[in-house]
């Protein structure tokens, strides 16, 4: 990576010339400060040097990514498939739902479009050379949009070397609802770097249902943000099922700045193999009566390394907050890690809070009593595994994205035994 | 059907069971008593095939086999089933989940075909029934926020669906109310056959009024220290163990009787 062949990205960007001065300075930034180090204290558990070390580029005009290696997936919904990067093919029904290169200099873009994000190296990259993204904006008034109808935006990466700076955008107006599925999918094997920022408003009582299941490649690298700014009484309720890739570092935030907000972050995360998961929630409540609940669940094996850090401030204005954060995690092999780190900084006294987190083994009294029932120690394991990793789905069960989801998280879970066996 | 020879069984190099010997024919039912901490739970967990057991001396062998050297699901195949004093709780896995998978289990290591959703459905439905509990309970996590009885109840919902040659039942009647004890009673006696098995550990003669067992034993300090019928149940009721010798409160090595919680369970989970 050097400052030439990201000036170089920069000049393939082919969007709105109103953007041009804003990438330019992102660019700049990023250049001067270069990627975050160890010595930072959010980036302490996760080394980027490897990013340092590869010549990325930015795919060119929209590519077939081939169906035949990557398989082709049934969505129950509607779908925006971006292919390295751009996008490469929409469902008729999704109307309420663009290309967000085509919708550079609309109104509610130009009003929202990088005013969430606080700049970051990450997010400065991502400003600077973002090539396409989903542009969600849903209003009341608009039928097309049901809020029992998943949305699904499917990215597929197909390139080597290739880094894929996503830009997803966001916007309910007052009162609307969305379910939106967000899958981040590669090639088998391929080294890529996805670094997608996904900006979500949502107006006055707006409702979001996000469930993101990050399936990359077993080679790649996936940096991502997710930043929700919320009005009054809007509920944002997300679901990470994180699965793949072999570095993932998720950031998270959210701001509660209307009263009555409400958020709801569960997570599951299976860090096998020589993955590598850092997971990193930052809530902010910055009103009154504004209530977050966070809920994720791990499982390390073999040399797989897990990462859950989750921060919650309240406020001096947010009187009658009540956060709440868990995490339970499981470890199956004597070289797997997982570090937890919940924080809860109240700068107000009337305030409800509470966290919990635990990090254990399979238990075998737990695995005895199965056998005792006739059922093989390695089939009484794989129930335990699945039970414990049911018991973070929840969000899903009004959704009607648990069958779909199924097939995932079979194919993740049996991994493991081959791991705690090695 | 079952005979245990001499056996001896220590935990963590403390010996808890010094020479129990016990023969169990098909067909017969049998109970056994004894003071709090006298190695019950430890015998029946042992034939189930807990790890962490240690067994110094002795042998067990059933239907022939070389019960001591079979996996707990192997035994489990070959017919054994343990109603657990302390049912586990399993979150995360349904009920439906865990009858479903250990039927399949047994039947396929019976050489039967695996029963298709509908046909398992029915057989569960039915053994519920027999045991008056509701079919809401298929598809709550395994005792799971369940009573203490309606654990109990669950373990003989399983014994019912699995009908095992061989089962011990470990003080499945502790914390029953009269009637559930009426219909776990019933769920056992249904299950009597000339080719099956009862062992049961109990500290009230109340179940064997329903139950009636062919033999009595009293199992104290390790051993098996008096066998006798069904009267040698009420005998005890009548006198308590102390009538019995002298040493066989000695025996029981400084471990407290009579009023112990009964439903402290020792088991650590997640
Ligand atoms: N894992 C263990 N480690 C150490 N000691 C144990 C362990 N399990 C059982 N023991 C001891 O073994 C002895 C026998 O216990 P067991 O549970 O078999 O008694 P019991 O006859 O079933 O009693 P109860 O009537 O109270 O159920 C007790 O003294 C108990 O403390
Ligand atoms: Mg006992």
């Amino acid at each position: 990576m050097n400052s030439f062949t990201m000036s170089q990205a920069l000049v393939n960007t082919r969007s709105s010339l109103r953007l041009m001065p804003v990438r330019r300075a992102a660019l700049e930034q990023f250049i001067a400060h270069g990627l975050p180090t160890s010595h930072e204290e959010d980036w302490k558990y996760t080394s980027l040097g490897h990013l340092e070390k590869t010549e990325w580029h930015t795919p060119e005009g929209a590519p077939i990514v081939s169906n035949v290696v990557l398989g082709t997936e049934e969505y129950p919904g509607e779908v925006m498939h971006f292919s390295n990067g751009h996008l490469n093919e929409a469902s008729p029904q999704a109307c309420y739902a663009r290309s967000l290169a085509k919708q550079a200099d609309s109104a509610p873009v130009v009003q929202h479009l990088d005013t969430l994000t606080r700049a970051t190296a990450l997010t400065q990259l991502n400003s600077a050379l973002w090539q396409d993204g989903l542009f969600l904006h849903v209003s009341t008034k608009d039928t097309s949009a049901d809020a029992s109808a998943p949305l699904f935006a499917v990215y597929s990466a197909g390139e080597a070397g290739a880094m894929l700076h996503l830009r997803n955008l966001i916007v309910l107006e007052a009162g609307a609802e969305m379910l939106l599925v967000e899958h981040y999918r590669g090639t088998p094997d391929l080294a890529y770097w996805n670094n997608p920022v996904t900006e979500i408003v949502l107006g006055e009582g707006a409702r979001l249902t996000h469930l993101k299941l990050t399936e990359d490649s077993a080679a790649a690298t996936h940096t991502g943000l997710t930043v929700v700014q919320q009005a009054r009484d809007s509920c944002y309720r997300a679901l990470s099922v994180n699965l793949g890739g072999r570095l993932l570092r998720q950031d998270v935030e959210v701001n509660l700045m209307g009263d009555g907000a409400e958020c709801r972050l569960d997570g599951l995360f299976i860090a096998d193999a020589r993955r590598h998961i850092d997971q990193h929630l930052h809530i902010e409540h910055a009103a009154s009566h504004t209530t977050s609940r966070q809920a994720w669940r791990g499982i390390a094996a073999g040399r797989g390394r897990g990462i859950f850090d989750a921060r919650v401030v309240v406020q001096p204005d947010a009187q009658h907050a009540d956060a709440q954060q868990a995490s339970a995690n499981l470890l199956l092999s004597p070289h797997a890690e997982i570090d937890v780190k919940p924080q809860l900084e109240i700068y107000t006294n009337d305030v409800q809070c509470g966290h919990g987190a635990a990090v254990g083994q399979l238990d075998e009294a737990q695995i005895f009593y199965l056998r005792s029932r006739g059922i093989s120690a390695d089939v009484a394991r794989a129930l335990l595994l699945r039970g414990f990793a049911d018991a973070a789905l929840g969000l899903l069960k009004d959704t009607g994205l648990a069958e779909w989801l199924e097939p995932h998280l079979t194919a993740a879970l049996p991994r493991l035994e081959q791991e705690r066996a090695a | 059907m079952l005979h245990i020879e001499n056996l001896h069984v220590s935990i963590d190099g403390k010996s808890i069971l010094t020479g129990i010997d016990l023969d169990v024919k098909a067909g017969e039912v049998h109970a056994i008593m004894g003071p709090n901490g006298s190695g019950k739970s430890t015998l029946a967990q042992v034939l189930a095939g807990r790890e962490g057991y240690v067994v110094t001396a002795g042998s067990v062998r059933y239907l022939g086999h070389d019960l001591l050297a079979l996996e707990p699901e192997q035994r489990a195949r070959a017919g054994v089933f343990l109603a657990f004093q302390y049912p586990l709780e399993i979150p995360g896995v349904a009920n439906v989940q865990l009858l479903r998978a250990a039927l399949n289990n047994l039947r396929r290591a019976r050489g039967e075909n695996e029963l298709d959703a509908m046909d398992f459905l029915d057989t569960v439905k039915s053994k519920l029934a027999l045991l008056g509990m509701d079919d809401s309970f298929l598809y709550r996590a395994v005792n799971e926020g369940f009573s203490g009885g309606e654990k109990k109840r669950n373990e003989i919902l399983q014994m019912a669906v699995l009908e095992p040659r061989l089962a011990i039942l470990d003080e499945t009647d502790s914390g029953l109310d009269i009637d559930a004890l009426k219909t776990v009673a019933h769920g056992v006696n249904a299950l009597k056959h000339p080719e099956r098995a009862v062992i049961l550990v109990t500290h009230y003669q109340r179940l064997l009024n329903y139950i009636v067992p062919d033999h009595v034993h009293v199992l104290a300090g390790g051993r098996i220290v008096r066998s006798g019928d069904a009267r040698l149940a009420l005998e005890l009721e009548d006198k308590g163990y102390g009538w019995l010798a002298p040493d066989v409160q000695g025996n029981v090595q400084g471990d407290v009787q009579g009023d112990v919680p009964m439903e402290a369970p020792r088991e650590g989970r997640l």
